[in-house]
């Protein structure tokens, strides 16, 4: 199998011929920007740096995907939200603190929203990348989703109030913003893209599950029925009491945070929903060595997990070795398996 | 030593009894709580709940009835502050409640506020606070923020994504004694310790109490970096800030 066929058969919950390792929100590091001389700020604004910097999960890494969108902040600044482009050694953000819109009647798609240089680059990365690597690697793409999005143009605490005060309004919102969602996805998938990652942190360390119900649910369906493509959802920290009904949604992934636990999330999701993850980043990925690592690899296959890789984007001080080990860990567990023979069940 | 049923509300009493379930806190409450006037109580339930134009009105009629200020602050204000702190930091509930429960809070102190100041009261310490440079999360921040001033603190909020020269400019403007660093990435986490050195060669690091917290941060990390303390949660941040500052409830 090629590693994008790996990766597309196990997002459509198809069999493979060893579980892939994917990491659908950002593999930059420090290290692979040197490597391939295409650094961040650049490597977030410029197609072709972008695409250099992202083909390195594939060709440096061994993962079996590549993802060209490093930051969650593409759309934003398109939409007109101050942004902080930081240097080499971080990440960009929005300037939160400062707002662009407060209430639904603002919520708007600029005409040439499409047409942003944050926006263009992106879409450039991902046809460099279709050209380079035809049929081989996974090309996932990225698109925000209106809850995060919701951080980022009314900023983060007037959009939770704003979420006590008037539900309803606050639904309103989500719903405008979606279609944002949608044409930035759309437009990637002209571009290419094999799948797309949908950021949308409504995470157990903000609000709680039954928030995720009422006001996510639903909309995270109708992106389902509006984008013909698998989408990845990613919500970093606690969600396994949400895990529930993101496996009611039709989503093909969640890519899940190191706080839940391997078997425990995969007995709450079963196969409704392919999970994806769950290696820690700070303390494992960033901290530790590739014995580590390879012990969080271990857990996730024991507990099943379908795709494997780091928990979210990973911190760009992380060392190649460590990063290196996830696709090795996961191909040594499968020769050992294989070993071992088919599990019979008297064997039980 | 008070009983729950010498509370003289019903809310804080089924508030008391539903979510908090460590015992120490549970006494310690129960006897403050059991202390305070019921106009007062009615504040606090004001204030848990997330009623802003409830706390505005039920402290104006306070202050107007003749309760001393700092006591509507203690006894109303500040004892909301006190269970919706631990509910929080006990998942029952999230952030969008605290922020409602932290305007509420607001609503009322903007009538004490000026009160105070006019009489001389002084804050229990003040305090800067800032995220660190190159982050711009602060919804954690931010809650330390709110307890601390629910509790009785200064705080001057620099906000976020803030230098060493910025943290340093700060206290010797406000002759702040403590400073409160938040961080919540592993690539900036490092600048705290780069501020802590910086207070060192400006000859300032021993006018002031450094405390330092963020999902990322540990206790050794803390140390390593020569940090006076570290906090692992919004109420704990308010325990660390009072030891620090050397002053108790
Ligand atoms: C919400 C969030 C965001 C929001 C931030 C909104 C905002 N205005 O703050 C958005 C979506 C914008 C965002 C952006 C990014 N994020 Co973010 N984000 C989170 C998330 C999900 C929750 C953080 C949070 O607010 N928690 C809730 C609060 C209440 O908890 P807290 O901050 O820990 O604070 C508590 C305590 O720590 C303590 N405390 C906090 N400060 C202080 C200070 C003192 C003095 C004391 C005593 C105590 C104390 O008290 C608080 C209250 O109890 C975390 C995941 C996680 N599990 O932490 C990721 C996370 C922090 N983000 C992460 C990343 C990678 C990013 C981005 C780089 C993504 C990207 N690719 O662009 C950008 C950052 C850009 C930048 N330069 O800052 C990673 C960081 C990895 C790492 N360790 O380096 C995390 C850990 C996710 C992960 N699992 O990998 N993020």
């Amino acid at each position: 199998m090629t590693s994008r066929g790996r990766v597309m058969a196990a997002l459509a919950g198809s069999a493979v011929d060893r579980t892939p390792v994917c990491n659908p929100t950002s593999v930059a590091t420090v290290e692979l920007m040197d490597l391939v001389d295409a650094n961040f700020p650049d490597a977030n604004r410029d197609g072709e740096k972008m695409a250099r910097l992202a083909a390195t999960s594939y060709t440096e890494l061994g993962f079996d995907s590549v993802m060209p969108v490093f930051t969650i902040i593409q759309e934003s600044s398109a939409l007109g939200c101050e942004i902080q482009w930081e240097a080499k050694d971080n990440w960009p953000t929005v300037r939160m603190a400062r707002p662009i819109w407060q209430t639904a009647e603002d919520v708007r798609m600029p005409s040439d929203f499409l047409l942003h240089p944050d926006i263009t680059c992106v879409l450039d990365a991902i046809r460099r990348l279709r050209r380079e690597f035809g049929d081989e690697v996974a090309i996932i793409g990225k698109t925000m989703g209106p809850w995060t999005l919701g951080y980022h143009v009314f900023g983060v605490e007037p959009f939770l109030l704003m979420s006590i005060d008037d539900p309803g309004h606050t639904k309103l919102c989500l719903e405008r913003m979606k279609e944002i969602t949608i044409a930035f996805g759309q437009a990637q998938i002209d571009a290419g893209a094999d799948a797309l990652t949908v950021p949308d942190h409504a995470t157990g360390d903000l609000v709680s599950g039954e928030y995720y119900r009422e006001f996510l649910r639903d909309l995270h369906t109708e992106l389902v029925d509006e984008i013909p493509i698998p989408l990845i959802l990613h919500i970093c920290g606690r969600t396994v009491d949400r895990m529930d009904y993101i496996a009611e949604t039709g989503l093909a992934a969640f890519h899940y945070d190191s706080k839940n636990d391997p078997a425990e999330s995969m007995a709450i999701v079963t196969d409704r929903i392919a999970l994806i993850g769950n290696i820690n980043n700070p303390q494992t990925l960033f901290a530790r060595g590739p014995e580590d690592v390879a012990g969080e690899v271990i857990r996730n296959l024991e507990a099943g997990v379908p795709l494997v890789g780091p928990e979210c984007a990973i911190p760009l001080q992380t060392a190649i070795e460590n990063l290196k080990e996830i696709p090795l860990a996961v191909q040594r567990w499968h020769a050992d398996q294989a070993r071992k023979g088919p599990v019979r069940a008297d064997d039980q | 030593m008070a009983e729950l049923t010498d509370i003289p509300s019903d809310f804080i009493r089924a508030e008391l009894d539903e979510f908090v379930e460590r015992e120490d806190e549970r006494a310690e409450l129960i006897d403050f709580y059991a202390a305070v006037a019921p106009h007062l109580l009615e504040i606090s339930a004001s204030i848990i709940s997330g009623r802003n134009h409830d706390a505005d009105r039920l402290t104006l009629e306070a202050l107007a009835g003749g309760t001393p200020a700092l006591e509507v602050m203690d006894g109303g204000l500040i004892a909301g502050m006190a269970l919706v702190g631990i509910k929080f930091r006990e998942n029952f509930i999230f952030v969008p409640e605290v922020l409602a429960c932290a305007r509420a809070m607001k609503a009322g102190m903007v009538h004490i506020d000026p009160i105070l100041s006019a009489s001389g009261i002084e804050p229990l310490a003040r305090v800067i606070m800032g995220t660190v440079k190159g982050d711009l999360h602060d919804i954690g921040k931010n809650l330390c923020i709110m307890l601390l001033r629910g509790a009785g603190f200064e705080v001057i909020d620099l906000g976020v994504d803030i230098s060493a020269d910025d943290f340093i400019g700060a206290v010797e403007e406000h002759s702040a004694s403590l400073v409160g660093m938040s961080a919540l990435l592993t690539t900036t986490m490092p600048n705290m310790g780069h501020t802590i050195e910086a207070f060192i060669d400006a000859d300032l690091r021993d006018d002031v109490k450094i405390m330092v917290g963020g999902a990322p941060v540990t206790p050794e990390f803390a140390e390593e970096m020569g940090a006076d303390a570290y906090g692992d949660n919004a109420v704990e941040c308010v325990e660390v800030a009072k030891r620090l500052a050397g002053v108790g409830r």
